[in-house]
């Protein structure tokens, strides 16, 4: 399978306490397109920072990001951010004071990709594609439950019309079933639609349904 | 879902919110109506009343500043040589005047009693009042001579004002004061050339049956004993005059005068004879040599009279000038509300002793109350804008710490920080101009009642409550050329009304959305130091 994005000798590190933290040591992987990954590490292992970083929201101290072949830095983390890549939050992230459908034309509305025009009924399509009814995508997000408006979050994540999809524990606040449900929403996502999904997590029941598990430890990932 | 959208939705949907800050910008609305209401009111009613006045400016000597620069003078010769080149208005200065588009005309006016030739053969159009009475009474005027003897001379009243000017109009006419009603006034070559002509009022026309292109004879003076024994004779002091102008005046004296009685016929504006100045002098002129010839023979060589050993002292149409003395000439400008700017830009060329008298003195006393309205209500405004600019950049950067969040989805979708700050703009600007158009029904009743209360107070506290007048309307007099317009402070307060104007309203829109502009500007800076996987994370 294609690369979407590769990884290059990334080292990240912060002050804390007058010392030096090395969170991230040279680390270089390589993402493939139309697969589902889960991230894994212990707390404190620097799974949220690698996240932040190659989904263009901080910045690595050195090393080289590239997605699809160009590097990140030379696209401009406000572009790649808005053209290439999409993320879903634990928290969900949604504006509460806009209803569900609101949310998801938020994403086609900062977007340069090519949206259809009608981008409301894009929208209707996309949040029942995951099972939010129309009457219940004119709700204000706040009035859905916590399943829905991960679901929201997600297709949101898709409005924008990119292939890579990052979440940092996307299910952390969820029920079981509805974690299941939400991860099989990520596999169908990778399988049928060709996207590539990165998942941080902590949790084993998601990281074995994905495709590849990979460990981040003392800085760096490998495949588990 | 672009960020206008975002705004208006977050305006719409949340309603406390927006309420409380329609309530803020209602508030400031009022406030800032209030004091631009007043002060644009007061303003107004300025110009307005400034707009009727007529827009004289008076070219004269500044009589300060010669007598201020004599005391300076220590050596004798020196200041009598100063006395001897006295300042005075030069014509070549007015004529600069003259060539500027705001300026209609001048007036240097002088004035001349004159008499009809001695065959009488014109005739003044009569009052048949108390002072034509005493005029056949064979008066005396005289006089003490050195020798402690008395001398006397028979008097005879003159009947008839010449008055004449340096540039071919006068302000009367311009004004519409006075009017051509046949023939035409004077031309500049006529002025240049002192010919014999004038304008006769159309009751002197009708009175002595003449009409355009007759001629009338006058004297310039009456030939006493006196003038005899100097050598004049009847022919030197009677000229005859073309008439090429008849003008009506809108000033008839009437009994209603209070001093209708007292009018001699010199004083009846009917019996006033335009012409230019120079045509004065000429008429003169042989009287003028031979009175200066008559000293000049009885005192040569004599001293304290060395004046009329100086050949080039006697009156000569060459040194006219000189002779004919002009210490104020009056400027009619097209715009009143140009009289201050005109002052201006003349203020660095004026010659070392002249000045420009805006004749305003009056209007600025009357106006203020006004002035002091205007500022006071100005103060506000600007207090009003500084706390709303305050109390709305603190209201704003607060509610930032509670849209962090928001900021962090936004900037993680790729919105840039410019379109979060124009969002935030956006749903400012919609609240005041939500506030403001509340404001304008509001505001503009308030202003006005509040405008006029205060009015009412700054009137009292100046003592200018009664109407000012200096102008006795009841009294006639020929000899009065006061330009300036008779204003009161009721003309002030008639013109003073506290409107909410379509420029007004502009003007307090663009004032609000400068408020809201200045008010983004730091929590603009507060978002521009924002990270998004700080705030993003931070949640998770």
């Amino acid at each position: 399978m294609a690369e979407i994005l590769r990884l290059e000798n990334i080292n990240y590190s912060y002050i804390d306490g007058g010392y030096e933290r090395q969170i991230l040591k040279d680390l270089s992987y390589t993402f493939e397109e139309g697969r589902f990954y889960t991230i894994l590490g212990p707390s404190g292992s620097g799974k949220t920072t690698l996240l932040s970083i190659i989904a263009g929201l901080d910045s690595q101290k050195s090393g080289k990001i590239y997605f699809e072949g160009k590097d990140i830095d030379e696209i401009g983390l406000y572009k790649y951010r808005r053209n290439d890549i999409s993320i879903v939050f634990q928290q969900f992230n949604l504006i509460s004071y806009l209803t569900a459908a609101e949310n998801v034309m938020l994403a086609m509305s900062e977007t340069d990709n090519k949206i259809p025009d009608d981008r409301k009924e894009v929208a209707y399509n996309l949040l029942e594609r995951f099972g939010i009814v129309r009457s219940k995508a004119d709700r204000m997000v706040n009035q859905l439950s916590g399943g829905e408006q991960q679901r929201v979050a997600i297709a949101r994540s898709l409005a924008s019309n990119v292939n890579l999809i990052f979440a940092d524990e996307p299910t952390g606040n969820l029920d079981t079933a509805t974690e299941i449900e939400i991860i099989n929403i990520f596999k169908e996502l990778a399988h049928d639609f060709g996207k590539t999904i990165i998942v941080v997590t902590h949790s084993d029941a998601v990281s074995e349904m994905s495709d590849q598990r990979v460990l981040l430890k003392d800085g760096k990932l490998t495949d588990y | 879902m672009n960020f206008i959208n975002r705004a208006f939705k977050n305006v719409t949907r949340r309603l406390s919110k927006t309420i409380l800050l329609t309530l803020t910008f209602f508030l400031i609305g009022n406030l800032v109506i209030v004091g631009l209401g007043i002060s644009k009111a007061s303003e107004s009613a300025k110009i307005l009343t400034r707009q009727k006045m007529r827009a004289v400016v008076t070219y004269m000597l500044d009589y300060d500043k010669i007598w201020q620069y004599a005391d300076t003078i220590e050596d004798e010769d020196e200041l009598n040589k100063f006395y001897e080149d006295y300042p005075r208005i030069k014509l070549e200065d007015v004529t600069a005047f003259l060539a500027d588009e705001r300026v209609k005309t001048a007036n240097a006016l002088s004035t001349n009693m004159w008499y009809s030739d001695h065959e009488n053969s014109l005739d003044f159009v009569h009052l048949n009042n108390e002072a034509e009475k005493n005029m056949d009474s064979n008066g005396q005027a005289c006089w003490m001579l050195e020798d402690g003897t008395q001398q006397c001379e028979d008097y005879k009243e003159p009947m008839f004002l010449a008055r004449s000017n340096m540039f071919p109009s006068m302000i009367e006419f311009e004004d519409g004061d006075y009017e051509v009603t046949q023939g035409r006034f004077y031309n500049q070559s006529e002025i240049n050339n002192a010919d014999f002509v004038c304008l006769i009022s159309e009751n002197l026309a009708a009175a002595n049956g003449l009409s355009i292109g007759d001629t009338i004879r006058l004297a310039s003076n009456y030939n006493s004993p006196f003038m005899k024994e100097m050598g004049v004779t009847e022919e030197d002091i009677t000229s005859e005059f073309e008439i090429i102008g008849i003008y009506d005046h809108h000033h008839p004296i009437t009994p209603d005068n209070s001093n209708y009685d007292y009018c001699y016929p010199y004083e009846n504006p009917d019996n006033m004879i335009l012409m230019p100045t120079t045509t004065v002098y000429a008429a003169n002129l042989t009287l003028n040599q031979k009175n200066f010839d008559y000293y000049a023979a009885m005192y040569a060589g004599q001293e304290g009279w060395e004046y009329y050993d100086d050949e080039s002292n006697r009156p000569s149409m060459e040194n006219m000038e000189k002779n004919n003395y002009i210490d104020n000439v009056v400027l009619l400008l097209s715009d009143p509300l140009e009289v201050d700017k005109f002052a201006d830009d003349y203020k660095d060329s004026l010659g070392q002793f002249a000045r420009l008298d805006l004749n305003n003195d009056e209007f600025n006393k009357l106006a203020k109350p006004l002035d002091t309205l205007s500022m006071y209500a100005n103060f506000i405004v600007r207090l009003v804008v500084i706390n709303a600019i305050v109390i709305i950049t603190l209201v704003t950067a607060l509610t930032l710490k509670n849209r962090e969040y928001e900021i962090g989805v936004l900037l993680s979708v790729g919105a840039s920080k410019f379109k979060v700050v124009a969002q935030f703009f956006v749903e400012l600007a919609l609240v005041a101009i939500l506030g403001f158009t509340l404001s304008v029904v509001s505001g503009s009743l308030i202003a006005r009642r509040i405008g006029n209360t205060v009015l009412e107070y700054q009137i009292t506290a100046s003592d200018l409550e009664e109407g000012y007048s200096y102008r006795d309307d009841d009294y006639f007099s020929i000899w009065e050329t006061d330009y300036t317009e008779d204003i009161s402070m009721e003309d002030l307060i008639s013109e003073y009304e506290v409107t909410v104007s379509p420029a007004l309203i502009a003007e307090i829109y663009v004032l609000g959305l400068g408020i809201v502009l200045i008010s983004v500007i730091i929590p603009s800076f507060m978002i521009m130091r924002y990270n998004p996987k700080k705030i993003l994370m931070n949640q998770n």
